[in-house]
């Protein structure tokens, strides 16, 4: 329970971080997508429940105070969340390159579905475009973000909770 | 074996409920907003304050960033003047920070009184949209306040966008050079009506798309146009911005163009809510 609570009020932060702070360091009018970190790494990090857990959470504030469809931006985030929690029994959590591939895969997946919903169901086909416009250039700076919040975050998650059970299941 | 076996099963059985809940959310959000206005009432009691305050902290850091910047190419071109600068260097933060409100307030009193006739409230903007397709502002004033929803919103000379969503603590804006963004405008000294639209692929431009001109216009580069009479949402006569390489269209029965907008949407702090509304 202390760990939920504890995840949901780093979404809360970061979910500040990114509408608050996310104007002032817009690179080109791009800024980073610091929510879609969390779900990754956590399902990384302690398995697909944890990894869907957030990413709903996650999307529900991606989506809270925008007046498109309510609920989208979760549901993609809690696929990540599943998608990167397969990897948890897999890998160690040194092997940071993991987590950033599944990172960049579900950072362009959810860019470029939100193109299809938004604008080439309107009409707007110029897809390349968009995507190196927009898409790519976000995935690459989220990507930047990651590998400076991936050691705080790992350090965290160890503190929510003590008695890792991966580790205790490497050891027999 | 079996443990293993419950907790995959387990894990498959959340993945379906929650994406049955967020395909929920999804159609009922389709239909009307009823299940997520109460939701966001309640959660933006508890972060509107917050990010209000993490708003002030993220400009002074960048404000702080920039007084830096500028004191290290002092320092390069004087060295010996170290001593003077590191004395003025807080009281120069502090003076420059409260010249740029001072500045700030002063051109939003200035507009105050260009559109006298309208009532109009002050509101900061405490924040943007999560991701990068739209630039939809939220700002600290709500019903609260009496902010209600389609009011107009102007900055900084010009027209920034419309109110479409309303809570007790803050309010949502649309702006024009958003892409779904539609506003009827006139040009200002014949009352010609065109139509102004936001497009995301000219956001490096910083322009916007003008059409709709009848032929036998005569439209110019810098002409103002401002929110025409016909509109049902805008009040008539606000500046939305200045032509710009307004051409024939291949039917020969239109013409469109460019529009530059009055506002400077990168650097908005703060806006004026007109609080009359054009159908009432």
């Amino acid at each position: 329970m202390k760990r939920k609570i504890g995840e949901l009020i780093l979404i809360i932060f970061f979910y500040l971080l990114q509408v608050t702070l996310g104007r002032v360091i817009a690179i080109g009018g791009i800024k980073p997508n610091l929510l879609i970190i969390l779900p990754v790494l956590f399902g990384f990090l302690h398995g697909k429940n944890e990894g869907m857990y957030v990413g709903f959470f996650a999307g529900f504030f991606y989506d809270l105070f925008f007046s498109g469809l309510f609920g989208f931006t979760s549901l993609v985030f809690v696929y990540i969340g599943y998608c990167s929690g397969i990897f948890y029994q897999k890998y160690e959590e040194t092997e940071m390159l993991i987590p950033l591939g599944l990172l960049l895969a579900g950072d362009f997946c959810f860019g470029f579905l939100s193109y299809v919903g938004n604008f080439l169901l309107h009409n707007r086909l110029n897809a390349m475009y968009y995507i190196s416009r927009f898409i790519l250039p976000e995935v690459v700076y989220t990507l930047l973000i990651a590998v400076i919040l991936y050691k705080p975050v790992t350090f965290l998650n160890k503190h929510l909770n003590p008695t890792d059970k991966r580790r205790i299941s490497k050891v027999d | 074996m079996r443990k293993k076996l419950a907790s995959f099963m387990n894990s498959k059985y959340i993945l379906i409920g929650l994406s049955a809940l967020c395909l929920l959310f999804i159609a009922t959000s389709f239909f009307t907003d009823k299940l997520t206005t109460p939701l966001r009432n309640a959660i933006s009691t508890v972060v509107i304050p917050v990010q209000r305050g993490m708003n002030y902290i993220g400009l002074w850091i960048s404000d702080k960033y920039d007084t830096l910047q500028e004191i290290s190419t002092v320092l390069e071109e004087n060295k010996d003047l170290q001593a003077k600068v590191d004395d003025l260097t807080e009281e120069n933060n502090q003076l420059k920070q409260d010249s740029y409100e001072l500045d700030r307030l002063r051109d939003l009193y200035e507009l105050d009184e260009k559109y006298p006739g309208y009532n109009k409230v002050a509101a900061r903007v405490v924040g943007t949209t999560s991701g990068n397709w739209y630039s939809t502002f939220t700002i600290d004033k709500g019903s609260n306040d009496g902010i209600e929803k389609d009011m107009n919103v102007i900055a900084g000379g010009g027209l920034v966008g419309i109110i479409t969503e309303v809570g007790p603590n803050y309010a949502q804006i649309k702006t024009v050079i958003e892409d779904n963004s539609y506003v009827s405008g006139m040009l200002i000294d014949t009352g010609d009506t065109c139509i102004v639209k936001g497009d995301i692929e000219l956001m490096d431009t910083g322009l916007i798309h003008l059409s709709g001109f009848a032929n036998s216009v005569t439209v110019r580069n810098g002409d103002k146009i401002v929110t025409s009479n016909i509109s049902d949402k805008y009040l008539p006569g606000i500046l939305i911005g200045y032509t710009k390489d307004v051409t024939a269209d291949a039917n020969n029965l239109t013409q469109a163009g460019y529009l530059v907008p009055a506002v400077d949407f990168g650097h908005l702090q703060e806006v004026l809510i007109i609080t009359q509304k054009k159908n009432s």
